[in-house]
C-alpha cells in the first residue's frame, strides 16, 4: 500500500493540479487567517456581538438547512438542481402569512372579557395552523413543479430539466408578484412571539437579546431535520426513496413505484422549504415575492458545501453558511452589504477545490 | 362514456377552470380583453375597464379550447356526436363550477366592502365586478357556468368537424403545396439569384428603414439589436459548445463599464476616442471570459450554471457597493458617456445609433455564422452532445469551451458598450439578473445554436413586448413559462438549427489518400 | 516485431474494488489482440487505462514506448489510439461525415481566426478533410448516407460510423469494444471480415474486446483472458481453447473436467 501510495504521488501529472490546488486553497486559507487576525487586532466588536452574530447565523443557518435538505434530496434521486425550490419556499412564507392575517382579522373575547384577536388568544394554534398552512401549499406546488415542468422530461438530456427548472423559477416569482403585489409585507406575529422580546443576556457589559423568535425557528429546524432523518433511515418510504437514488432501473424491478417516490420527495421537500419560509417570515417579518431567491441560491451553496446528496452534510452545510455570512463580514472586516458576495464566494471556491463538498458526494457515479 | 373518459374530461376541465382563475387573479383577464377590444378597432381609455364582449370573446376562445382538448383523448379513435357532446360538457361545466366558486367568494367579499387589494394586488373593485359582466353576483356567476359549458361544447364539435374534414385539408393543403412548388417555388429555390435579390432587399429596408420610421422606433429596434448581439453571444456559449452560462450578464456590465470608464469625464476622466474605447471594451470582456472560464471548466453542466449565476451576482453587488464606489460611481452609475465620432464628427443622434446596432448586428451574425461552419463548430457541437467522447476523439475540450466563453463574452462587451454608449448612462441596475435570464430565454426560445433562431427570438421576446406596453408586467411570467413548454414539447426551439450537406460524392481521385479506395466490407 | 501497446501490472481500483489486478499486456504491431472473460472482468476499465479515461493506480502504459498514463483523452488519441464504444456513442444530432470530420480534430492545423477570415489554406484543409471524411464513409460501407444524422443510421450502420469516425484520427491503434454487439450472424461475419480488412488495408494494430468466440477465434492473433480483474491466460487461440482454468473461469469450477471428458468421448466415438 505505501508502495502504491508512493508511485501515485509522483508519476501522475493530474496529481500536480491536485497539489496546485491544495497550495492555493492553503494560501487562501492563510491569507483569510490573516486578514481576520489583522481585524481582530483592531478589535472594533466585544464579544456581545460576536455572540449576537453567531446566534443569528445559527438561526438563518437552521432555515437554510431546510432548504438545502430540499436540493440534496431532490439532486440525489434526479441529478438535476431544482432552480425552484427557493419559490417554493417564498410559496410557504405567503401560506403562513395568509394564517395570520385571517386569524388577526378573527375578533373573539379573551378569557378576562376583552375583545381580542384569535391570533392573540390562541397563539399555538394560530401558529401550528400557519405552519400546516405553510408546509402544505409549499408541498403541493412542489408536488405540482415535480408532475408539470420535470416529469414529462424524464430522461431528457441533462440541461433540458434544469432550463424548465429555471423557466419555472421565473414563472412562480413573477407570478408571485403579480398575485401578491412588488410591496413588502410584515407578518403580524401573536403578541408572544414579538420580534424583538426574548432572553437577555449579559455579556461583556452589554445586554444580547436572544430573541424568541430566533430560539423558535432552531428549535424547530432542528425537530424537523431529526424528524426527515428518521424518516430517511427509518421508515418504508425512507428506504425506498435511498433505493431510488442508488438506481431507478432496480429499484422498479424490486417493487418500488418510483413516480411515486419521486413525487413524495418532492412533497417532503417542498414541505421543509415551506417550513423554512414561516419561519423566515416571523423570525424576520418583512417580506415579498423576491423572498425565495437568495435563500434559495445560498441553500444550494449549503447543499452543494455539505456535499450534494448527502442529507447531514446539506444540514451541516446549512448551519455553516448560515454561521459564515453573518460572522465573516466581521471577521473579514468588510462591509456587512457583502455578505452575499461572501456567500456567492464560498460557492465558486467549493465548487474549484472540492465540488464533492465536506462529507462527500452520495451520488451513484455515472459510469464511462 | 367510461370512467376513463369522463375523468380526463374532467382534468381537462379543472385546468381550464384553473387557468381562467389564475389569469384573473394576476389581472391578466383585464389585460387581454382590453387588447382584443383595441384589435377590434374601439378605443380604450387609460384606467377604463374594457367592455364585457371583450372579456366574453377571450372567455369564448378559452372554453372551445376546453372542449377541444377533451374531446380529442386518443388520436386513434374515431370521435362521434354522443363522445363529443359527453366530454365536452363535463369539461365546459367542472370549468364553469370553479370559476364559479371562484367569482362567488370574491364577490362576496368584494360585497362586504373588504378591501382585496390589500392581499391581492389585481384585485381591484372594478376588476372583481368586471370579471362578474358588471351583473350582480347571481347571474355573473351563472353566465360564467352557462357560457363556459356552452363554449366548450362548441369546441368539442368543432373538433368534431375538424377531425371529419381532416382527409380533405390534408389533400388540399398537399395539392396547394404541389402546385406552388411546380409553379414558383420550385424555380426559386433553385435559382441563385433570389437569394441576392433577398439580401439586397434586406439591406435596402436596414438603410431605409432607420431614416424614416422615427425616434421611437429606432429606439425599440436598436434595444432588439443589442439583444440580437447578446443572443449571437451567448448562442454561441450554450448553443454551440453547450455550456449554459447564466450569469451572462456580468461581461455585458464588464464591456458597459470598461466602455463608460474610459470614454466619461467622471470618476477617472479618461476621455478616450470612441472606437478605441469599444475595442478596449471587447477585449476586456474576452478576457474577463478566459479569466472566469479558466477556474471552472471542469465543472459539470448544472455547477457551471449555478456559479456563473454567482458571478453574475458578486459583480453586480460589487458594483452598487459602497467599496468600489470611487471606482465605479457606485450605485449612482456612470453618466456622460461618449457617442460615436468618425473623422472628428459626432453621431450621436438616434439614426446613428441604429445604423451603428444594425452594423454591429450584421458583423456578428457574419463572424457567428463563419464559426457555426467551421470546424470550430464543429468541435464545439460535439462537445455539446458528448464531452467525454469528443475529447477522446481528439478534441481539445478545455481550449475549445474557454474559446467559446471568450468569444461569446466578446459580443456581450460589444453589445454592452453599445447599450451604455447610447443611453449615456450605465449602473448597476442595467446588469441585473434579469438581462441574463432574457437573452437565455430569446437563445433557447429561438432555437439553441440556430443564428436564425437567435433573431427570431430577439425580435419576438424583446421586440414585440416593446410594442405592446400592455403586456410589459406580463413578460417574465410568459417567458418563465415559455421556457417549461419549450422544454416539453419543442426543446430545439423554434427555429432550430439545420446541419449542412457536406458529404462529396467518391470514386475519382482527385486527392492523394491514404487509404486504398478499396471498399470494405458489403453495401 | 515492434511492439506498439505495452501494459505493465496496470491496477485499476475502484473504492474497495480491483478492477484490474495488474495485468501485463504486449500487443505487437499489425497483430489483432483479444481481451475476453466473463462480464464484469475488468475488460472494459483495461480500456479505459489504456485510452486515458482512467489513470490506473499502479503500473505503467506504455505506448510506443513512451509512458501514457495520466495523459488526457484527447493527447491519447493524437499520438495515435483510437477507440469505438461498448454501448455506441456518436454525436447524434450531427451528420455522419460530421461526425467523422470531428475525428480528423487532432490533425488540424487551423484555428478561429483563420476560420473567421477563411484563409486560402483554411479553406484547402476543410475541403481536404470532407473528401476524407467522405472516402471513409465510403470505405467503412456507408457511401451515400453521409448527410443523415447519426441518430436516424440503422444500428449497424452507426457502429460502422464509429469505427470510421476512430480511423479519422488516423491512429496506430484502434481499440473496438464489442464491435459486433447485438448483431445477427451474418452481420456478425461481415463485421469480422472488416475488422481484419482494417489491419491489412491500413496496417493498424487492433485489440478487441468481444463476447463472440466465433469471431475471436477465428481473427485473433493473440488472446488475453481475464477474470476478476487479473490475466488467467493469454495465448493463440488454439491454446486458450484448450486452457482449463478459461474454461473454468466461463463455465464455473469442474467444467474444465467435464469438458476434457467429453472431448475425449467425442474422439473415442469417432
Amino acid at each position: 500500500m505505501e508502495a502504491l501510495r508512493k508511485k501515485f504521488s509522483l508519476t501522475l501529472p493530474q496529481n500536480s493540479i491536485r497539489i496546485i490546488r491544495i497550495i492555493a486553497a492553503l494560501l487562501l486559507l492563510a491569507l483569510i487567517i490573516v486578514r481576520a487576525m489583522d481585524v481582530a487586532a483592531k478589535s472594533q466588536f466585544g464579544a456581545d456581538t460576536w455572540l449576537r452574530l453567531s446566534v443569528s447565523g445559527l438561526i438563518i443557518g437552521g432555515m437554510y438547512a431546510l432548504i438545502a435538505i430540499g436540493y440534496t434530496l431532490v439532486y440525489g434521486i434526479l441529478f438535476m438542481i431544482n432552480f425552484a425550490h427557493g419559490e417554493v419556499m417564498m410559496i410557504g412564507t405567503f401560506g403562513g402569512y395568509f394564517v395570520f392575517e385571517a386569524f388577526n382579522a378573527i375578533q373573539v373575547s379573551g378569557a378576562d372579557g376583552n375583545q381580542l384577536s384569535f391570533l392573540n388568544a390562541y397563539p399555538v394554534i394560530a401558529i401550528l395552523l400557519a405552519f400546516l398552512a405553510g408546509m402544505t401549499i409549499a408541498a403541493l406546488s412542489g408536488l405540482f413543479l415535480e408532475k408539470f415542468a420535470y416529469r414529462p422530461l424524464r430522461g431528457a438530456p441533462r440541461l433540458v430539466p434544469l432550463i424548465s427548472a429555471i423557466g419555472a423559477s421565473i414563472f412562480l416569482q413573477n407570478a408571485g408578484q403579480l398575485l401578491f403585489g412588488p410591496q413588502r409585507r410584515q407578518y403580524i406575529n401573536p403578541v408572544v412571539l414579538d420580534r424583538g422580546i426574548g432572553w437577555n443576556l449579559e455579556v461583556a457589559g452589554s445586554t444580547v437579546v436572544l430573541t424568541y423568535t430566533g430560539i423558535f425557528s432552531l428549535i424547530l429546524s432542528a425537530i424537523l431535520m431529526v424528524g426527515l432523518y428518521l424518516l430517511v433511515q427509518r421508515t418504508k418510504l425512507g428506504r425506498a426513496m435511498r433505493a431510488v437514488a442508488q438506481d431507478k432501473k432496480t429499484a422498479a424491478l424490486m417493487g418500488i413505484n418510483v413516480d411515486q417516490i419521486i413525487s413524495r420527495t418532492f412533497v417532503i421537500s417542498g414541505a421543509l422549504a415551506g417550513a423554512a419560509g414561516v419561519m423566515w417570515g416571523i423570525h424576520n417579518g418583512l417580506f415579498n415575492y423576491y423572498v425565495g431567491f437568495l435563500p434559495g441560491i445560498k441553500a444550494f451553496t449549503a447543499a452543494v458545501l455539505g456535499g450534494i446528496g448527502n442529507i447531514p452534510g446539506a444540514m451541516l452545510g446549512g448551519m455553516f453558511l448560515g454561521i459564515v455570512e453573518s460572522v465573516g463580514p466581521a471577521v473579514l472586516g468588510i462591509d456587512f452589504q457583502l455578505k452575499d458576495v461572501l456567500a456567492f464566494t464560498i460557492l465558486i471556491l467549493v465548487l474549484i477545490f472540492r465540488p464533492s463538498g465536506i462529507l462527500g458526494e452520495a451520488l451513484t457515479e455515472e459510469k464511462v | 362514456m367510461n370512467k376513463q373518459s369522463i375523468q380526463k374530461s374532467a382534468a381537462s376541465g379543472m385546468v381550464f377552470g384553473i387557468i381562467v382563475i389564475f389569469f384573473a387573479l394576476i389581472g391578466f383577464t383585464v389585460v387581454i380583453s382590453g387588447l382584443i377590444q383595441k384589435a377590434l378597432g374601439q378605443s380604450l381609455g387609460v384606467g377604463q375597464m374594457p367592455s364585457t364582449s371583450s372579456f366574453l370573446i377571450f372567455l369564448g376562445l378559452l372554453g372551445i379550447w376546453n372542449g377541444w382538448r377533451a374531446s380529442r383523448q386518443d388520436k386513434h379513435e374515431t370521435l362521434n356526436t354522443k363522445k363529443v357532446l359527453g366530454r365536452s360538457t363535463i369539461a365546459g361545466l367542472v370549468a364553469g363550477v370553479l370559476v364559479m366558486v371562484y367569482a362567488l367568494i370574491v364577490g362576496v367579499l368584494d360585497n362586504r366592502g373588504i378591501n382585496l387589494r390589500t392581499y391581492l394586488s389585481q384585485l381591484s373593485s372594478e376588476s372583481v365586478r368586471f370579471f362578474l359582466f358588471n351583473q350582480t353576483i347571481v347571474v355573473g356567476i351563472l353566465i360564467h357556468v352557462f357560457y363556459s359549458t356552452l363554449m366548450a361544447v362548441v369546441g368539442g364539435f368543432l373538433a368534431l368537424a375538424s377531425e371529419r374534414s381532416r382527409e380533405r385539408v390534408k389533400s388540399t393543403r398537399e395539392s396547394i403545396q404541389k402546385w406552388s412548388q411546380d409553379h414558383w417555388l420550385g424555380k426559386l429555390q433553385g435559382n441563385p439569384y433570389v437569394s441576392y435579390v433577398l439580401m439586397g432587399v434586406v439591406l435596402l429596408l436596414l438603410v431605409l428603414l432607420p431614416r424614416t420610421w422615427g425616434a421611437y422606433w429606432n429606439y425599440v429596434m436598436g434595444t432588439v439589436g443589442i439583444y440580437v448581439l447578446l443572443g449571437l453571444g451567448l448562442n454561441i456559449i450554450v448553443g454551440f459548445s453547450g455550456q449554459l452560462v447564466l450569469g451572462y450578464v456580468a461581461f455585458f456590465a464588464i464591456g458597459a463599464y470598461t466602455f463608460a470608464l474610459t470614454t466619461s469625464p467622471e470618476p477617472h476622466n479618461l476621455v478616450w476616442n470612441f472606437w478605441i474605447a469599444l475595442g478596449v471594451a471587447v477585449l476586456a470582456a474576452a478576457l474577463s471570459g478566459i479569466l472566469i472560464g479558466l477556474p471552472i471548466m471542469r465543472l459539470r453542466g448544472d455547477y457551471l450554471a449555478i456559479v456563473t449565476l454567482g458571478f453574475g451576482e458578486i459583480i453586480r453587488i460589487l458594483l452598487r457597493s459602497d467599496i468600489l464606489k470611487d471606482f465605479t460611481m457606485g450605485p449612482r452609475g456612470v453618466r456622460n458617456i461618449a457617442g460615436p465620432t468618425l473623422f472628428g464628427r459626432s453621431f450621436t443622434t438616434d439614426v446613428d445609433f441604429m445604423y451603428l446596432i444594425i452594423l454591429a448586428v450584421l458583423l456578428s451574425i457574419f463572424l457567428a455564422r463563419r464559426w457555426q461552419e467551421s470546424s470550430i463548430g464543429r468541435a464545439w457541437l460535439a462537445i455539446s452532445q458528448d464531452e467525454t467522447v469528443a475529447q477522446a476523439t481528439g478534441v481539445n475540450t478545455q481550449k475549445y469551451k474557454l474559446l467559446a466563453l471568450s468569444l461569446g463574452a466578446a459580443f456581450a462587451g460589444l453589445g454592452g458598450a453599445l447599450f451604455a454608449s447610447r443611453n449615456q448612462f450605465t449602473g448597476p441596475e442595467d446588469h441585473a439578473l434579469m438581462v441574463s435570464i432574457n437573452v437565455l430565454v430569446l437563445v433557447i426560445v429561438g432555437g439553441m445554436g440556430s443564428i436564425p433562431g437567435v433573431i427570431l427570438g430577439a425580435f419576438t421576446l424583446k421586440g414585440l413586448p416593446e410594442i405592446l406596453r400592455e403586456v410589459e408586467n406580463y413578460r417574465l411570467l410568459v417567458f418563465g413559462a415559455l421556457l417549461v413548454v419549450m422544454m416539453i414539447i419543442r426543446p430545439e426551439g423554434l427555429w432550430p438549427a439545420r446541419r449542412p450537406k457536406l458529404e462529396v460524392p467518391v470514386g475519382q481521385d482527385n486527392e492523394p489518400v491514404h487509404l486504398p479506395a478499396t471498399v470494405g466490407g458489403e453495401k | 516485431m515492434k511492439t506498439v501497446l505495452e501494459a505493465r501490472q496496470v491496477s485499476k481500483i475502484f473504492g474497495g474494488l480491483v478492477a484490474v489486478n495488474k495485468v501485463d499486456l504486449v500487443v505487437p504491431e499489425g497483430s489483432i489482440a483479444s481481451i475476453i472473460g466473463p462480464n464484469g472482468a475488468g475488460k472494459t476499465t483495461l480500456f479505459n487505462c489504456i485510452s486515458g479515461f482512467y489513470t490506473p493506480e499502479l503500473g505503467d502504459v506504455l505506448f510506443n514506448g513512451r509512458k501514457i498514463q495520466g495523459m488526457l483523452t484527447d493527447k491519447v488519441a493524437a499520438m495515435g489510439i483510437a477507440r469505438t464504444y461498448q454501448n455506441i456513442r456518436l454525436f447524434k444530432s450531427m451528420t455522419a461525415v460530421e461526425n467523422v470530420m470531428v475525428g480528423f480534430e487532432p490533425h488540424l492545423k487551423h484555428g478561429w481566426i483563420t476560420a473567421m477570415i477563411k484563409t486560402p489554406g483554411y479553406v484547402k484543409e476543410q475541403k481536404h478533410i470532407v473528401n476524407e471524411a467522405s472516402r471513409l464513409l465510403h470505405y467503412v460501407g456507408l457511401a451515400g448516407l453521409g448527410d443523415n444524422l447519426a441518430l436516424n443510421l440503422p444500428y449497424g450502420a452507426q457502429r460502422r460510423l464509429e469505427i470510421a469516425r476512430a480511423l479519422a484520427n488516423q491512429p496506430k491503434l484502434l481499440l473496438l469494444d464489442e464491435p459486433t454487439a447485438g448483431m445477427n450472424p451474418q452481420e456478425t461475419d461481415v463485421m469480422k471480415d472488416f475488422i481484419r480488412q482494417i489491419r491489412d488495408d491500413l496496417g493498424i494494430t487492433i485489440i478487441l474486446i468481444e463476447h463472440d468466440m466465433r469471431v475471436v477465434m477465428n481473427i485473433s492473433d493473440q488472446i488475453s483472458v481475464l477474470d476478476y480483474g487479473q490475466k488467467i491466460a493469454e495465448g493463440n487461440p488454439k491454446e486458450i481453447q484448450a486452457n482449463p482454468r478459461v474454461i473454468e473461469a466461463y463455465l464455473g469450477p469442474g467444467a474444465a473436467a467435464l469438458s476434457e471428458k467429453y472431448r475425449r468421448e467425442k474422439t473415442h466415438d469417432a
